[in-house]
Order: C-alpha cells, then sequence, then structure tokens
C-alpha cells in the first residue's frame, strides 16, 4: 500500500504504469487492438502514408503498421518480461540458497556465478546463436541462461543483509525451521530489492533483444517484431525515413516507461525507509555500486 | 595489499581455465560436422565422402574430445587458435588487429563516457531536486531507451548524408570515431551518471561535510571534497564498465562497419566459423576477467574493508 | 592519504587517455582506398572480403578473381571464343584437345606463360580433384602433355562435349604462376597471385578493401582504368550511403547474386544525375526449388508442387517487389538459353485451378479449418530463404500469403547463404530460393547439377521418372551429335517441367550502378563477373 502511495504521487511514474499497462494488455489481447492482420499483404498498398484506415500507414508488403507495432508487442515486450520472470526466479532460488545457507552451497554457486559472469552478455548471446541457429526462441534461451548468474549474485547480496538482522537470527535461535524464516522473514523484505534491479534491467533486456533482431539474428519472418521493423525500414530509409519513426518510437516510449518506474520504485522502496540508516551504509555502498553497475553487463 | 593481490590473481587463474573449456564444449556441441562447414565455408561447390574423410583428418577431428581441447589450449596460449574455416589465415591474424580497433572505439568511448558522466552527475547532485537535475535524469531516462542501432541509423542518415560532415561507415580517419563514439557515449553515460551522482548525494550528507560546514569552510573546498570521494566510486564503476562496453559494440560496430571483433563476430557466426567464434568468446572472456581482477585491485587499493571479501 | 588516493586516480585516468591517444594516432596512417574521387579509379562496394585469391580453390571472390586470373578460352555470346589460346583442335573421337597458346603473355611477376605452366596448373587442379568433382572435366582429364614451347594437349578418358564451356569458367581452370605454387601445389595454399590477367593485386587489408592495379604488360593493351578498388560495406542502406557521399562509385549485383540493393533508393541515386544504372539482358532464372524426395512432406507430391506453381502471382512481383527490374519467368530457363528454347506448358497465376487441383488430389479444406488436410496429414511446410536479400524476404512473405489463400500453410525462414547451401546437399528442405548459374554455365552445368548431391539431386530424385532423367544427362555429355543433344535436353526440360520441381519467378540480370561518365560497361556470360578492362572514363 505504502509503495503504491509513494508512487501516485509521483506523476511521472504513474504515467509509466499507465503506458506500460497498456502496452501489456495491447499485446496480449492485440488481435483486438488491432485494427488489421498483421500479416495481411496488400501490394496496391505498398508504401501507403498514414490515412484513416491505416493509421501509421503500410510497409513494403502493403501491410498495416499499427497492427503490425501492436502485435509485436508480443516478441519485443512480453516475451522478455516471461524471459526476465524466469531468470529472475531462478537467480531468486539460487540465490536465497546461496546467502542463507552460506558455507559450501554458498561457494559452489557463487564460483558457478562467477564464471557465467566472465562471459560478457553480448558475448554470450552471440556464442548460443552462434550454436543452435538464428531466431527469437535461442535469443532468449541465451538471455534466460546469462541473466540468472547476476540476480543470483545480487539477491543473495540482499539476503545475506538481512540474514544477520537481529530479529532472524533470533528466529533462527528459536529453532523455527529455515524455510519458514527464509518465506516469512526474508522474502517480504528482500522482494524489494528484487523488485527493484529487475524492473531495471528490463529495459536494457528489450533493447538488447530488439537489437539481435535488427541484427537478423532473432526473430523470423513475417512475424512482426520491432527490431526487425526497425531493420526492414532501414532498407528504404533513404526513400522513406519515416517508416523509421514508428518501430523506433514505441521502443523508446516503452523502454523509457520502465526506466521511469524502475527509478520511482527505487526511491518508493527505498530501503532506507525499510531499515535503519546506518545498518544500510554499512553493508552496501559496495553492493550498490555493484547493483547498478552490472545492470549494464547483461 | 600484496597478498589481496596474489590471492586475487589466483582465484581468477581457475575461472580462466573454466572458461576455456566451456568455450570449447559449446562450440562442440554444436549439431554440425566441423569438417563439412569448413568444406561449405571454402565454397567446394560438391562434398564428396572421402573428401569430408581427408578433411576431417586434416583438421585433427579424429582424435578424441580432450585431447583435442588440451591441443587447442596449449596452442591458445601462445596465441595460436588455429586457422580460419573461410579463408585459412590464422585466428589470430584476423582476431588481433580486429581486438585493437574494438579497444581503441572502447577506450576512446570510456573517456567520452567519463568525461561526460562526471560532468552531468556533479551538475546534478550540486542542484538536487531542482529542474536542472530533474530535466537531465529526465533526459538520459529517454536518451538511454534508444535503441542505439536506431540512433546510430539516423546520426548517418543526418550527419553524414544530409549534412555530409563525417564518413558514413568504416575507420578511415579521426573523424570516423566520432559519431560511433556519440553514440556509445549517449547510451552508456546516461546509466553512469547517476551512479556518479548518487555517490555524491551520499558523500553530501556524511558527518565530515556537516562538520566542514559548520567550521566555516568555503563551499568550493567542500565541494572539492565531496568529489574527491565520489571519484573512487567512479573508478571502480569504470573499471566495470570498460570490459562490458569491449563486449557490447557487437551492434554499433554493424552498424559502422567497424572493422572490430563485432563485425568479426557476427560474420563468423553466419558464417559457422568456429575457429573465430572459439577465440572470439574466450579472448573477451579472458579480457573480463582480467579488467574485473584489476578492477577489484583498484577498489581494494582504495578501500582496505574489502581486502578481507575473499 | 586521500590526497594519494586521488593522485592515482589522476594517474590511471591519464594512462588511459594516453593509451587512446596513441590508438587514435595509429589508426590514421590506415587510411587507404577510403575515397572515390580520383578520376580513374573505380572502388566497388563489396559485401565480403576478397578471400583467399587462390584461382584453384574456392573461397575467393569470384569478380575479384576474374580481373587477374583468365582461361584459355572465353565463352561469349557467340560462343566459344579465343582467350589465352590462339586457337585449338578437337581429335575426331573428341578425346583429345591440342591449345595453340598465345606466345606474347607474362604472369604479373614476370614469368613467361607457356604450355610448361598451363600442365602445372592443370596437373595441380586435377591434384587435388576431391574438390573440384561438381566440374565432371575434372574426371575425364587423363593428362595433360607439352607438345612444344607454345602448343598443349589435354587427354580425356572420354568423349565430354562441354570440355571447352568449363575450361572457360572463372575456376578452377585458370592460370597462376608456377613461382607462387608450394611444393609444386596450389591446394595447399599459394604464395603469390599472379594470374597473366588485366589487373593485379597489390594490397589487401582482411575485411576492409583490396587494391588491384592495371597490368601495364597486358597483352591486350593495359587496361584504362588505372585502379580498382573493392571495399568491402555491409549490405543494404551502408552501401547506399556511401555511394551517396563517393565513398565508393561503383556496386553490382553480388556473387550470389543477392540484391542487397533496395530498387527504390538505387533509382532516386540515378534520378539525381550523377549515377548512372545498366542492367545486363537476362542472366539466370530466380526459381524456387521443391524437394520431391521429401517423402513425409505434402512437397513429394507433383500436385502439390503445381498448386504452388499456379497460385504464384509473378506479375506482381516482377512490377511491384522488382519494381519492373526483372521479367516474369515461366520456365527453368528462358527460351534464350541455348537448347532451351522448347515448348513448354505454361502455368500461370490461377487461384481456383491451384485449389482445384488440391481438391482434386484429396488435399480437403475441411470447415473452418485454414490448412488443408489429407488422411490427417497436414498441407505444410518450410520455405528457406537468403537472410541477406531482402527481395527474397519479400517475396517470401508475399509468396505465403499468397498459399494461405489455397490452404498451404509456409514457414519462412532466414538463413546465410552457405547454411542454406547446406541444406540442398543434405536435402533437409521442402522449398528454397536458388538461382541458375548464368548463361555460361546453362544449361549444362545447371542440368548436370541435377545428378550431383551438392545441388540438386536431393530435388529431382523423388521425381517418377528420375532414372531415365539421369540417364539422359549422361547421354547428352558425351553425345557428340548436336541434334541428338537437343532432343535429349528437350525430353529433359520437358520431364522437369512436367515435374514442377523447379518453379521459376523472374529472370534476373547483372544490375550495376556507375558514375555517369563512366562508359564501356559491359557484361560477361556469367552474373559473377564484369569486363573493367574495357571501362573507361570520358
Amino acid at each position: 500500500m505504502r509503495i503504491l502511495r509513494n508512487l501516485s504521487r509521483d506523476r511521472l511514474a504513474t504515467i509509466s504504469l499507465l503506458i506500460i499497462a497498456v502496452t501489456i494488455i495491447a499485446g496480449i489481447f492485440a488481435p483486438l487492438f488491432a485494427p488489421f492482420d498483421p500479416n495481411e499483404i496488400n501490394m496496391s498498398l505498398r508504401y501507403a502514408s498514414p490515412s484513416w484506415e491505416h493509421l501509421l500507414g503500410n510497409d513494403h508488403l502493403g501491410r498495416c503498421i499499427l497492427s503490425r507495432i501492436i502485435y509485436g508487442i508480443r516478441p519485443s515486450v512480453l516475451w522478455v518480461l516471461v524471459v526476465l520472470f524466469i531468470s529472475v526466479l531462478a537467480g531468486a532460488i539460487l540465490g536465497f540458497l546461496a546467502g542463507y545457507f552460506r558455507g559450501k552451497i554458498d561457494a559452489i554457486i557463487m564460483r558457478i556465478c562467477d564464471t557465467m559472469l566472465s562471459f560478457p552478455g553480448y558475448v554470450m548471446a552471440l556464442a548460443v546463436i552462434g550454436i543452435l541457429g538464428v531466431g527469437l526462441e535461442n535469443i532468449l534461451i541465451a538471455f534466460a541462461l546469462i541473466k540468472w548468474a547476476w540476480f543470483a549474485r545480487v539477491i543473495r547480496t540482499s539476503v545475506m543483509q538481512y540474514a544477520e538482522l537481529d530479529y532472524v537470527k533470533f528466529s533462527k535461535a528459536t529453532g523455527i525451521s529455515d524455510f519458514k524464516i527464509i518465506f516469512k522473514h526474508i522474502v517480504p523484505v528482500t522482494f524489494s530489492d528484487i523488485a527493484v534491479i529487475s524492473s531495471g534491467s528490463i529495459g536494457s533486456m528489450i533493447l538488447q533483444i530488439s537489437g539481435f533482431s535488427f541484427l537478423g539474428l532473432g526473430i523470423q519472418a513475417p512475424n512482426p517484431e520491432w527490431g526487425m521493423m526497425l531493420n526492414e525500414a532501414r532498407e528504404v530509409m533513404f526513400t522513406r525515413p519515416e517508416l523509421m519513426l514508428a518501430p523506433g518510437l514505441a521502443i523508446v516510449i516503452v523502454v523509457s516507461a520502465f526506466n521511469f518506474l524502475s527509478d520511482s520504485l527505487q526511491v518508493a522502496l527505498d530501503p532506507k525507509l525499510v531499515i535503519s540508516k546506518n545498518k544500510y551504509k554499512e553493508n552496501s555502498p559496495y553492493s550498490a555500486v555493484k547493483v547498478r553497475e552490472k545492470e549494464v553487463a547483461n | 595489499m600484496g597478498s589481496y593481490i596474489v590471492k586475487r590473481i589466483l582465484v581468477s587463474v581457475p575461472l580462466l581455465l573454466i572458461i576455456s573449456f566451456l568455450t570449447f564444449v559449446l562450440i562442440n556441441l554444436s549439431p554440425l560436422d566441423p569438417a563439412e562447414v569448413v568444406l561449405q565455408a571454402q565454397g567446394v561447390p560438391e562434398i564428396t565422402e572421402e573428401l569430408l574423410e581427408q578433411t576431417k583428418e586434416e583438421l585433427g577431428l579424429d582424435k578424441p574430445f580432450i585431447l583435442r581441447y588440451f591441443d587447442w589450449f596449449i596452442s591458445s596460449l601462445q596465441l595460436d587458435f588455429g586457422e580460419s574455416y573461410i579463408n585459412g589465415k590464422p585466428v589470430w591474424s584476423l582476431i588481433g588487429p580486429a581486438f585493437l580497433n574494438t579497444l581503441k572505439l572502447t577506450l576512446i568511448s570510456s573517456i567520452a563516457i567519463i568525461f561526460m558522466s562526471i560532468l552531468l552527475g556533479v551538475t546534478c547532485a550540486l542542484k538536487e531536486g531542482q529542474v536542472i537535475d530533474k530535466s537531465i535524469r529526465g533526459f538520459s531516462f529517454v536518451l538511454t531507451a534508444m535503441p542505439s542501432y536506431w540512433l546510430a541509423t539516423i546520426m548517418i542518415w543526418y550527419v553524414s548524408v544530409k549534412l555530409d560532415l563525417l564518413p558514413t561507415s568504416g575507420m578511415v580517419s579521426y573523424s570516423s570515431y566520432i559519431l560511433p563514439v556519440i553514440v556509445i557515449t549517449i547510451s552508456y553515460a546516461g546509466i553512469y551518471f547517476r551512479n556518479i551522482r548518487s555517490s555524491m548525494l551520499n558523500n553530501l550528507n556524511e558527518d565530515y561535510v556537516l562538520y566542514g560546514r559548520a567550521s566555516g569552510l568555503p563551499e568550493k573546498k567542500i565541494t572539492m571534497h565531496i568529489l574527491r570521494n565520489s571519484l573512487q566510486v567512479s573508478i571502480s564503476i569504470f573499471g566495470m564498465a570498460i570490459p562490458i562496453i569491449l563486449g557490447s559494440t557487437v551492434v554499433i560496430e554493424n552498424v559502422f562497419a567497424w572493422p572490430g571483433l563485432g563485425s568479426l563476430s557476427v560474420k563468423a557466426i553466419l558464417g559457422r566459423d568456429f575457429p573465430i567464434i572459439q577465440a572470439y568468446v574466450l579472448i573477451l572472456a579472458a579480457a573480463f576477467v582480467l579488467f574485473n581482477t584489476i578492477s577489484d585491485i583498484i577498489n581494494a587499493f582504495m578501500n582496505p574493508k574489502l581486502r578481507n571479501d575473499l | 592519504m586521500l590526497m594519494k588516493k586521488f593522485k592515482l586516480v589522476c594517474l590511471i585516468l591519464l594512462i588511459i587517455s594516453i593509451l587512446a591517444a596513441c590508438s587514435a594516432e595509429s589508426s590514421n596512417n590506415e587510411k587507404t582506398g577510403d575515397s572515390a574521387n580520383n578520376e580513374n579509379e573505380i572502388v566497388y562496394a563489396s559485401a565480403k572480403d576478397i578471400n583467399d585469391m587462390n584461382p584453384h580453390l574456392y573461397s575467393g571472390s569470384m569478380p575479384a578473381q576474374g580481373m587477374v586470373y583468365e582461361s584459355l578460352v572465353e565463352n561469349t555470346e557467340d560462343g566459344i571464343k579465343p582467350l589465352l589460346a590462339e586457337s585449338w583442335e578437337v581429335s575426331e573421337d573428341g578425346k583429345i584437345y591440342t591449345f595453340f597458346l598465345r606466345q606474347d603473355v607474362k604472369f604479373h611477376d614476370g614469368v613467361l606463360f607457356n604450355a610448361e605452366a598451363v600442365k602445372k596448373n592443370i596437373e595441380a587442379v586435377q591434384n587435388n580433384a576431391e574438390k573440384h568433382a561438381w566440374i565432371k572435366l575434372s574426371t575425364k582429364i587423363e593428362s595433360v602433355n607439352v607438345v612444344d614451347e607454345f602448343t598443349v594437349e589435354l587427354a580425356l578418358s572420354e568423349t565430354y562435349y562441354p570440355t571447352l564451356a568449363e575450361l572457360s569458367m572463372t575456376r578452377p581452370y585458370v592460370f597462376i604462376s608456377p613461382k607462387d605454387f608450394k611444393n609444386g601445389e596450389t591446394k595447399d595454399g599459394v604464395s603469390g597471385y599472379n594470374g597473366t590477367g588485366p589487373y593485379m593485386l597489390t594490397e589487401h587489408k582482411i575485411d576492409e578493401f583490396a587494391t588491384f592495379e592495371a597490368n601495364e604488360d597486358y597483352w591486350n593493351g593495359t587496361p584504362e582504368i588505372k585502379k580498382i578498388t573493392s571495399k568491402v560495406l555491409p549490405a543494404g542502406e551502408t552501401t547506399l550511403l556511401a555511394l551517396q557521399k563517393g565513398e565508393v562509385n561503383f556496386v553490382f549485383t553480388d556473387d550470389r547474386g543477392a540484391d542487397s540493393l533496395a530498387i527504390e533508393p538505387m533509382n532516386q541515386l540515378v534520378d539525381s544525375g550523377e549515377y548512372q544504372l545498366i542492367r545486363s539482358e537476362p542472366m539466370n532464372t530466380k526459381m524456387i526449388v521443391a524437394n520431391s524426395s521429401k517423402q513425409d512432406n505434402p512437397i513429394s507430391e507433383i500436385a502439390v508442387r503445381e498448386a504452388i506453381w499456379y497460385s504464384i502471382d509473378r506479375e506482381t512481383i516482377s512490377k511491384d517487389i522488382f519494381n519492373g527490374t526483372e521479367s516474369v519467368a515461366n520456365t527453368l530457363f528462358s527460351p534464350n538459353v541455348n537448347y532451351a528454347n522448347v515448348d513448354l506448358k505454361e502455368r500461370g497465376y490461377d487461384v481456383e485451378k491451384a485449389k482445384d487441383i488440391l481438391e482434386k488430389d484429396g488435399w480437403k479444406l475441411e470447415n473452418g479449418d485454414e490448412v488443408r488436410t489429407k488422411e490427417g496429414k497436414k498441407l505444410v511446410m518450410k520455405l528457406y530463404y537468403d537472410s541477406n536479400s531482402s527481395s527474397q524476404k519479400t517475396q517470401a512473405e508475399f509468396i505465403q500469403a499468397s498459399l494461405e489463400e489455397i490452404g498451404l500453410h509456409l514457414e519462412i525462414i532466414g538463413e546465410e547463404s552457405t547454411s542454406i547451401a547446406n541444406r540442398r546437399s543434405t536435402g533437409d528442405y521442402d522449398l528454397l530460393f536458388n538461382q541458375t548459374w548464368g548463361l555460361a554455365y546453362d544449361p549444362q552445368s545447371t542440368i548436370s547439377a541435377f545428378t550431383s548431391e551438392a545441388s540438386y539431386l536431393h530435388t529431382t530424385k523423388g521425381i517418377e521418372h528420375a532414372d531415365e532423367l539421369y540417364k539422359k544427362i549422361e547421354q547428352i555429355m558425351v553425345s557428340t551429335n548436336e541434334e541428338t543433344r537437343k532432343s535429349l535436353y528437350a525430353d529433359i526440360l520437358t520431364i522437369v517441367h512436367e515435374e514442377a520441381v523447379f518453379i521459376p519467378i523472374s529472370n534476373g540480370s547483372v544490375t550495376v550502378v556507375a558514375p555517369q561518365n563512366l562508359k564501356g560497361i559491359s557484361f560477361k556470360q556469367t552474373q559473377f563477373e564484369l569486363p573493367f578492362e574495357l571501362m573507361n572514363f570520358k
């Protein structure tokens, strides 16, 4: 509740949330929102300018650009969210195991993470595509493979911080089972951290995945995807630069919305408000840096 | 301090070994027959069974997996990564210059990023909450939200073609650096200046600032003080940022036809040139580990508390 | 303490900037081959590096090899003409070819071109015969004999009528200075690239550019264009931008015929007045190849292939996708190709007919379904296209939509050309885009490729009269009688047309975009090379 209240005070955040909600709904119910079939070809409308019927005009096969943008939400945004969810989940499970139990499990998990993280994200993704071949699924697999390690590491740091708090130590001492402690005391407090880091990486993930489609390594035609639409538009950027606008702006708007939202979330969930200021400072300057800086990495 | 450095380096050695093995396994997981890939890549119009057998033998593919790994590993240490399937040139002779080109782009971009980030970060921190702070931050969000390839294409179209000021692509002169550096800076400065800003803000609330103000030190001196402390954070950030940028110039290099690692690797992937992919992954991972080690050491140097964190 | 750290920080920054500055400086001396302002120079854009220029292997760029190396004879519009051989004689049984060489030819390194050099080169090719299995001549050559300094004799194991045509190809039967051989061979690489051609390779920076300079001692007169640079640029708009800025001044359809340039901006560029656009006569046929031997897929049925043929609107493809630059093709070879003027039934665009054929063959559209089924099997298949070719992608999407209309679901997949070649040779495809090889190779090479695993064996293997087809192809190659050949070709073309395994789309040509004042632009019989030596600036 407090989070929502904090957020609603921030006008920019409200707008961002609204944009994201609309985008997601439009993506899920694309057939209801899109005025036309995104793959319907009509050569007589090749490169037609915007009209009342086709608000954003038509592409090189006379397909409705607006409909393609709406259907493009699915691979460009929704699938990214799914991959993010999977990797956060995997990262969270391992992060909790490592951060809470420490010892050998921690050492093993962290060494694996180190290894995974020593491949820069792009390189790993390229290697996976190199082996599995091009395609959206393969890029999504690559991203899930890379991302979990980073989430695991960050979540571990956050869990460790809380696991050392007095009331957790007290619970341990009174013999409450570990899983109960995790679910009752640690998951709720770390949740805000998880929300902040995952929302912070959506933007860069959307950009990177569309980048691969732009290079022709991603989704296959004729399925609409924003990066690929840009690639198609690039071929005629000389004569029809306006075709670069719609998909480009779609990406900018959605990614900006996620960035603003993540920023506001960070303020709204500021750990300083949750734990005492001193406690925060003691543990975090270093980890906070890591959290931020790694965002770009993957 | 010395023992920390030794320890830190010792930690990264097994990591490098694991990486090299993983790289090799990864590439060998590919369902394609390398001998066939070689022949395809050489453009041989018709591939016969005998030719396949012969090629396998030439490539040493008939040896067991582990042996091949050791052979590859030992020669990799001497920068001998074998020969490209496609043009038969030694892989290092292709990757070496490309690596250098990418490194140049990365370092110059990093300097631009550091400069912009400090400039913007300090401005925002000093004017916290004011219009200028808010608008810079808001604007930076929009800029970082732009797909770099989109920005790059628009820049080429406008600056190079419409205004005819700069070369469109390639690496032909100093001026070739300008557009790629600008695009990379825009994509990353927006992220890093926030780190500087928040570390400045943290410092602003520190006791020594309050104390300094209370004892009547001039504002300028206090600001310098804060800046100095914040720089520590910046250094550790950029230590990490350089290898990240090094690995992620792929898209930019492709748009600008920059003769670097990114262009080379995408070409290698599309052409299934495995020796190059292998070397690319290994070299970048090694560079990544190296830079991380260096930045950890620098961090530990500046923040003794971290020395026990191994 | 604080001051010390601050100094360290400054020092690090300083080192980084010095490093960067140094590296920036060193990059500055690489300023070669970047401007096309020089009047007597052609800088052409190429999507790929020229690669290994060894003329006896296949990874090099064909336009580049075509400038540097020459063959004994040349394939022209009017048949086989002399090149390095002034004249030749064929023995009565067709097994001995005697070539009388030009006596004034030198390799770029000054070595005299003579019978000995011919013998060495051809033997070097033969010693690596496995790699040349596609060119059937390589399996027929028995020996090469030096008769005298400028006369050489080629002995075949049996009569083979396309001998001269295959000797005229860009590779492998071309000549490199014997001094460049490694251990008397060329199969493990060569130490230099000295051919006899009008241009010599002078500088090569991998993945950046390659420079060719005119061969002042060229036997057929020094070429007027003194310098040709091949500049590597990624396909598409980068090339257009570079053209507009003058960083390159010449573009042509590349090796693999992938039209990486969009037509509309190209036309706009020409309208601006600085450039001219020249298109060759139709050179090849662009088509969709169907895998008749894929038993578990509907594509193995002749009715399905015919239905696909009928449902492609070639007029629209030619008019809208190619902006009229490619003409409609209704047969595998256009009638102007040798031996290909055969009367074949035209299958125009007729959706109703396509539906009818499928209906009769048992592919029914159940109520509410979008895809036809037959005995529980769905009418679904995959089409592969070259991901570097924007026109192939557009066509694929267009055809996909047309087939949807007749109840056939087509998945389209873009891949790199090497991987498409791989699919073709392993038979791992339903449909794929392909093209015939050009006038110099059609019909004989394309038709002999019907029997070659790497090419069209999987395409033709599944048809009803496959054995008969292969027998006829074998007969053609050894036949010495023109009339027999004609009738055999007619039979072969009829069989593959009836079976609808090669679904033609359009007739492609080579397109050149060049500066307005460049004259003498002409074409060869292949889409792979251009005669640069005939061009000049006015």
